[in-house]
């Protein structure tokens, strides 16, 4: 600690602290323009100088760390002539179109103006400045409001990593510029821009900042669940902001800015529904509902939730099955993802998920990144991981069969064949270990059968590995040896892993790389299971799966899980399906559930959109989106976090626990909870339990992986959630699915940008237009989930692979 | 030499315009050129501390507003407020007044927001307005006769500007420092290397051997500590392949044109890099078997670590650049058959003769003499079998003698010695290096000479040293040694390396080549800053033509080289143009002023990499001085105080 003295007052802060942030310590204020704390120091704008006891010039209070026995005076008439003058600099050419702003009421530049008096524009010059950029999508960028603080490319460049802003021309001239084909649209540029410098245009002109109320709330686009405010009039919701402070620290990704424009899209479904004949007609919610729960009682039931759901809604959606209709055939769509991951570790080492907290990956000294896309799959992860890497001296290690954005800023970008990450992780393992490198007092302490890994390890060639995986060997052992040097370690795996063919092989080494490399002890770093949707742990905890009970723990009696749902709807064993919240006709073999969903007696569809899914529905019980709703959600990271109803309903949609709790009172009158009880078990349920005192080594077989063309499927960031193909958002960024092959590729097939492709597999044939990315390795071809126009799940085999040996073709 | 009509360069004020007197430049300290390439005489020359006016006619009124249009439009960041704007103010109002729609409140504007200025980030726009307030001050009467719409004075020919700072300047390869620094304060570490590849082909080992130069003309040490301005280039250097990334460098296309470089080390590397971008089919030969001439075996790994040398050779050659090992010009190839082969020739052949002690028997063939420091060092480097025995000496004091007595130790030495005429302070290797070798047990003997070796049976036993005393300083400002009559006595050793110096080689030079011209000290004459020898089409640089300096002496001679070569090759001339003249303008000007008062507080230490510590160290060729964290280069970043000015020449 250093002590120094702000305009006589006596303060003390950490060394290397700036003189402002002694005084906002002191409660002492300092005008600023440009500083923004996420950031490194900018200094721009000159408004926050201070006289320096010592020194002659003025010095910018935002960078200038304060000093031992300092003497510091933030207010003086000499001080005051430099702001005043700085804003009147400021002002030179600055529009008079405040009324017309998208900022007006918000705009720092207004207030600060304000704040000093400034009143008059004593200078002059030519204006030079850049027209107005309307031509990127979603963004428009005003120069002549600019006033070059850099807040925008920093942000861009230091936290979201995308480095697509940047400031062009010298002098007056200068203008913030961006490289568009870098832009991920996440619209922090927008968020930090202190006037109407960075707009949305979605929001252009729709409301006045003031008009608005701030409802707090949580962003359930992914699992990493954001702190979010809804911007909201008149039961609309105009914008999702963030502040800074928050655990996302106000950084939003393309989802949480501007992909919720789905809550007001045409396709909501505004009325219950009931199909007779092949025609659906608009009824009341005493009919729909009645006809759902005549349905649900004919007892050949099953029912598929979705992980839009909130805990509540998750509880009584189980709760429905087992307590009112004594079912236990009922499962989540996490059944071919995240829950591979969170039963084998439930298994090994009695943790339900991965490692509480993701703000632990900010500061462990290694990242592996493997099998995850975490800039599509849990945007958070992405800029902790970077926060990490970038800034605190962290090693980052990326595996994975595409190269991500991700990958640039790796220490050791490793791009293997698809479905051989498991086989890395084994060999990274090894060499930590041969190398001595792991932590063998901490691994005889706190593993159970520590041999039976040695045993597999030793079974693992090296060279063999790399020459499976594609990796040379220079690069395991580099990543080895960041892994096995780095007191902290954050294991980060994703979609690709939990859809390998042999996932529990994939997961099984990684969990053992985890404890090798000891991702598992201490209190920074961890195991992150990503890529989940928006409530998928919650469904998890609150039992929602064939096999898990409430709380999350297995069950001796398992029902019929999502395949042998599929397989008893085939055979005529289960003839009414209740859909809440998911999609069947997006999952693999879309084609082998379309044919099933036709032959149900009812299927009944409890969802906010209208989709193919719907339309085939016997009953559509409208429920309503995040934003209508109130309730809580847990993060893959265990954070359990409200939701707030910020709207009314559209429509008629009613929010989807009051539906659940109404089928549930038309069912099982008895079985109804009260909200006390269902909060409670709610609560209960949500328990993070405590790994187990000696873990386990998990099996580890791993397969070769498949032979090329391979076909590989992953999320993309724009169409990260079924929701997306609602968002006129994602629409403008990318119009719709597409094929993504290498160049190398592309000339071998004849082939150019945005012509058509097919894809053949043994599931079936898939066309669509062609990306030619360097970024997709020779011999693979990339195809986003959740794009209904090009749906990768048609080819896909069911239950189980994000990869598959297919043929590819100019169409 | 020149006449100064006004100079109000170093807040010194120097009027004879009414006098009609005048001074010339060297009683006020100026180094300043008058005339401006062959295109003309220098009128004026504006800048970061004043004015110097040669001729009487310059318009500097014309000449302000011309300077303070160039510092808004080509140099500007705008990266703060009173820069941006302020800037573009002066210039709209000085413009203003030169087309006469000007008004005497526009002086009162230009003073205010000079005075504004004053809270710029940096020193780019902040200096920009020293000049131009000296002109308003001092040449009133010309902005009042603009105003009235008076003026009449000629307009100048041409105006030519620099961009600079002292470190930029102070550096051998001009650098753009100020430039590489902020990108890693910024994050932007690609970038950083960039902007230092524009100057500087093999970062990785000036971030690491360096003697930095610039570090010496450093604004920040007059507040506090010099900014570690190599271990920054380090830092960009490293993070490259620390992260395998491709160096981003394309080369043109292909201009038909051949060079052959003759040495593989800095200068020839460097001359070839900025050929190859050019397009031009470049082809080095080197005597040794691999790339880095003096700095691959003449700086030891523990220093230089030579993969990362190779990898700097590697991108080299990435961009066309042929290399071929173990060919000597004059022994496999001569020079006049390279003329009549290729279309341009460069001689980087450095300077790989030891200088003779001039001691009785260093001539005589004993076993246990070497033929000096830069041979030892390199049998060491290649492999060669040679033993160091158990007790050696070395003489010298330079960095290649610090460098023998620690290969030596290296090498199983046990007691390594080092023997220097003068103390540690006049020691001309880098103070860090003697401490270095002080803390891996290496022996000093200061003020002693060497007089005689002592040998028996032909064999090197030990070394006669008289004393010395230091008298009075010399023309280097260092105090010369005299030896203390009847002082001498014998140090015991097994081997003797002299280390004081070395020469070029230019037994290669035969008289019938082409006419070019050799300095006393055996380096070759190149002409007029192009590099170019006495014989059109051959360059020369580095060592060679210098004598043993610095490896940024010899990139910056390379890359120089490099312009003019193109320039030759492309238009049959070798000339400089108006960046190269404008670079030497303000070099010979000078843009440090080691007693300018900054006027901030410093207090910020400078700071270090990592450094593996104590003499066991000693017993291997790892490398000493490790990564500086990122985090902590940011931090150092961040104390530039982004020394930019603008210098400009008009042109009468």
């Amino acid at each position: 600690m250093i002590t120094l003295k702000i305009n006589g007052q006596t303060v003390q802060i950490e060394k290397g602290a700036t003189i402002l942030a002694a005084a906002e310590k002191t409660g002492i204020r300092i005008p600023t323009l440009c500083y923004l704390k996420k950031v490194s120091p900018t200094g721009a704008c000159r408004i926050c100088v201070v006289d320096v006891k010592g020194a002659e010039k003025p010095m910018a209070s935002c960078h200038t760390p304060a000093e031992e026995g300092m003497e510091v005076t933030t207010e003086s008439p000499r001080l005051r002539k430099i702001r005043k003058q700085v804003i009147e600099l400021l002002l030179v050419n600055h529009p008079l179109d405040c009324p017309v702003c998208d900022a007006a009421g918000e705009c720092e530049l207004q207030n600060i103006c304000y704040e000093h008096d400034v009143t008059a524009q004593p200078f002059v010059a030519e204006d030079v400045n850049a027209a107005t950029i309307t031509g990127w999508p979603l963004i428009e960028q005003v120069p002549n409001r600019c006033v070059m603080c850099e807040k925008c490319v920093k942000v861009c460049h230091e936290v979201v990593g995308a480095d697509a802003l940047c400031v062009n021309l010298k002098g007056d001239r200068a203008f913030i510029d961006k490289n568009l084909a870098k832009c991920e649209f996440c619209g922090n540029c927008v968020q930090v821009c202190p006037t109407g410098t960075m707009i949305s245009k979605p929001f252009k002109f729709q409301a006045r900042g003031w008009e608005l109320t701030k409802v707090a709330s949580t962003c359930t686009s992914c699992g990493s669940q954001c702190q979010i405010d809804l911007n909201v009039k008149n039961n609309r919701l105009f914008r999702v902001t963030s502040d800074e402070g928050t655990i996302n620290d106000g950084n939003l990704c393309f989802n949480g800015f501007f992909g919720s424009d789905y809550v007001h899209s045409s396709l909501r479904l505004t009325a219950p529904l009931l199909k007779s004949g092949n025609r659906q007609r608009s009824v009341d919610w005493d009919e729909a509902l009645n006809a759902a729960a005549t349905a649900l009682q004919s007892g050949k039931v099953a029912g598929i939730a979705g992980n839009r759901l909130t805990n509540e809604e998750a509880f009584l959606f189980q709760h429905l099955f087992r307590q009112g209709l004594g079912c236990n055939d009922f499962d989540s769509e996490s059944r071919f993802g995240i829950q591979r991951a969170y039963d084998l570790l439930q298994t090994h080492f009695g943790m339900q998920g991965g490692t509480a907290g993701l703000g632990r990956i900010a500061n462990a000294a290694a990242v592996l990144v493997i099998g995850a896309d975490p800039t599509a799959e849990a945007p958070a992860v992405d800029w902790l991981t970077q926060q990490a890497c970038r800034k605190n001296d962290g090693k980052m290690i990326v595996v994975n069969a595409r190269t991500v954005k991700l990958s640039q800023y790796a220490n050791v970008p490793m791009t293997c064949r698809p479905g051989s990450e498991g086989i890395v992780a084994g060999a990274l393992a090894r060499l930590i270990l041969d190398q001595g490198l792991a932590d063998s007092g901490w691994l005889a302490a706190n593993v159970a059968n520590l041999e039976e890994l040695r045993a597999a390890l030793a079974g693992v060639n090296i060279d063999q590995a790399a020459d499976a995986c594609g990796v040379s060997r220079e690069l395991l052992e580099e990543a080895a040896d960041h892994l096995g040097r780095a007191p902290s370690v954050a294991i980060v795996l994703g979609g690709d892993i939990y859809r390998e063919s042999q996932f529990s092989g994939t997961i099984g080494a990684i969990l053992n790389l985890a404890l090798i490399s000891g991702a598992l002890q201490g209190e920074v770093g961890g195991l992150y299971p990503i890529g989940a949707g928006a409530n998928s742990q919650g469904l998890l905890k609150m039992g929602v799966s064939s096999d898990l009970l409430p709380g999350g723990q297995k069950a001796s009696i398992s029902g019929r899980d999502l395949g042998e749902i599929l397989a008893a709807i085939e055979n005529g064993e289960v003839r009414t399906l209740f859909v809440a919240g998911a999609n069947p006709l997006a999952f693999p073999e879309s084609g082998r559930w379309q044919k099933a969903l036709a032959q149900l007696d009812s299927l009944i569809v409890q969802d906010c959109l209208a989709s193919e899914l719907t339309d085939m529905a016997q009953i559509v019980l409208p429920g309503v989106t995040f934003v209508e709703k109130s309730g809580t959600v847990t993060s893959s990271a265990h954070k359990l976090s409200p939701l707030a109803a910020a709207i009314d309903p559209v429509g008629s949609a009613r929010p989807d626990q009051q539906i659940l709790a109404d089928l549930l009172a038309r069912i099982a009158p008895a079985a109804v909870l009260d909200p006390e009880q269902l909060a409670a078990e709610v609560a209960r349920c949500s328990v993070i339990s405590a790994p187990f005192p000696i873990l386990r080594v998990a099996p580890m077989p791993l397969a070769e992986p498949l032979p090329s063309p391979v076909l590989l499927a992953g999320k993309d960031l724009y169409y990260a959630a079924a929701t997306n193909s609602a968002s006129a958002a994602s629409h403008v960024v990318v119009p719709g699915g597409y094929i993504a092959i290498n160049p190398i590729d592309a000339a071998g097939l004849s082939v150019k940008d945005g012509e058509k492709l097919r894809v053949t597999s043994k599931q079936g044939i898939l066309e669509g237009p062609v990306q030619v990315l360097a970024t997709v390795p020779v011999g693979v071809c990339f195809v986003p989930y959740n794009c209904a126009d090009v749906n990768v799940q048609a080819i896909l085999p069911s239950f189980g692979s994000n990869t598959e040996t297919v043929a590819l073709s100019k169409a | 030499m020149s006449q100064v009509v006004f100079s109000s360069w170093g807040r010194k004020v120097v009027d004879h315009r009414v006098s009609g007197g005048d001074a010339d430049l060297a009683s006020l300290k100026l180094k300043l050129s008058d005339t401006y390439l062959e295109q003309g005489k220098v009128g004026a020359f504006f800048g970061w501390d004043g004015i110097v006016v040669l001729d009487r006619a310059t318009d500097v009124v014309a000449m302000a507003a011309e300077y303070m249009t160039r510092v808004q439009e080509k140099y500007c960041c705008a990266k703060c407020t009173p820069g941006k704007r302020g800037t573009r103010i002066l210039q709209d109002t000085l413009t203003r007044i030169v087309n006469g729609q000007g008004q005497e409140a526009d002086l009162d504007t230009i003073e205010t927001v000079a005075d504004l200025l004053q809270s710029c980030k940096c020193t780019l726009c902040m200096t920009s307005v020293v000049p131009v307030l000296d002109t308003v001050r001092h040449y009133r009467p010309d902005y009042l006769a603009y105003i009235r719409g008076e003026r009449t004075l000629p307009a100048a020919k041409a105006y030519k500007e620099k961009l600079t700072a002292p470190c930029m300047d102070r550096c051998p390869a001009h650098i753009d420092i100020p430039a590489y620094i902020e990108e890693i304060k910024n994050y932007r570490f690609d970038d950083s290397l960039g902007a230092i590849r524009r100057n500087m082909p093999i970062p990785a080992v000036c971030g690491r051997v360096c003697p930095h130069p610039c570090e010496k003309a450093c604004r920040r040490a007059l507040v506090d500590e010099p900014i570690s301005i190599m271990v920054l280039k380090r830092v960009a250097a490293d993070h490259e392949w620390m992260h395998h990334k491709q160096p981003p460098m394309v080369a043109k296309a292909p201009t038909g044109k051949k060079v052959i470089v003759v040495g593989a080390g800095p200068a020839g590397l460097t001359c070839a890099f900025y050929l190859a971008l050019e397009g031009h089919k470049v082809k080095i030969i080197d005597m040794l078997g691999e790339p880095g001439g003096t700095v691959a075996v003449g700086i030891p790994d523990y220093r230089m670590p030579r993969p990362l040398l190779r990898r700097d050779a590697e991108i080299i050659a990435s961009l066309g650049v042929e290399i071929e090992y173990g060919v000597k010009l004059g022994r496999d190839v001569s020079l006049k058959q390279l003329k009549e082969d290729y279309d341009a020739v460069f001689l980087g052949t450095g300077a790989f003769k030891s200088k003779p002690m001039g001691v009785e028997g260093e001539d005589a063939g004993y076993e246990g003499f070497s033929p000096g420091g830069i041979h030892y060092l390199r049998a060491v480097a290649l492999g060669e079998p040679i033993v160091t025995p158990k007790r050696v000496i070395v003489v010298g004091g330079g960095n290649t003698a610090i460098d023998c007595v620690r290969v030596a130790l290296r090498e199983g030495c046990e007691d390594s010695i080092l023997v220097y005429r003068r103390t540690r302070k006049e020691m001309p290797a880098e103070p860090y290096e003697v401490d270095d070798a002080e803390e891996e047990n290496v022996q000093f003997e200061f003020l002693r000479n060497p007089t005689r070796l002592i040998a028996e049976n032909n064999k090197v036993v030990g070394v006669e040293v008289v004393v010395m005393a230091l008298g009075e300083p010399d023309a280097s400002g260092r105090r010369s040694p005299k030896p203390v009559p009847g002082s001498e006595y014998v140090i015991p050793c097994d081997l003797v390396i002299p280390a004081i110096g070395q020469d070029p080689d230019l037994d290669y030079l035969g008289p019938e080549d082409f006419g070019i011209k050799m300095t006393k000290w055996s380096s070759i004459v190149t002409k007029g800053g192009t590099m170019m020898t006495d014989c059109a089409g051959v360059f020369a640089g580095g060592d060679c033509e210098y004598g043993a300096m610095t490896v940024v002496v010899a990139v910056g001679h390379g890359r120089r080289a490099a312009r003019a070569m193109h320039r030759y090759l492309s238009e049959g001339k070798a000339y400089l143009d108006d960046e190269d003249a404008m670079e030497d303008i303000v070099n010979n000007f000078g843009a440090f002023d080691p007693n300018e008062n900054i006027g901030i507080i410093g207090h910020l230490h400078r700071e270090h990499q990592p450094k593996i510590n104590g003499a066991e160290r000693a017993k291997n060729y790892d490398e000493l001085e490790l990564a500086m964290p990122e985090s902590q280069a940011v931090r150092e970043a961040e104390r530039c105080l982004r020394c930019y000015r603008v210098g400009m020449v008009s042109v009468s």
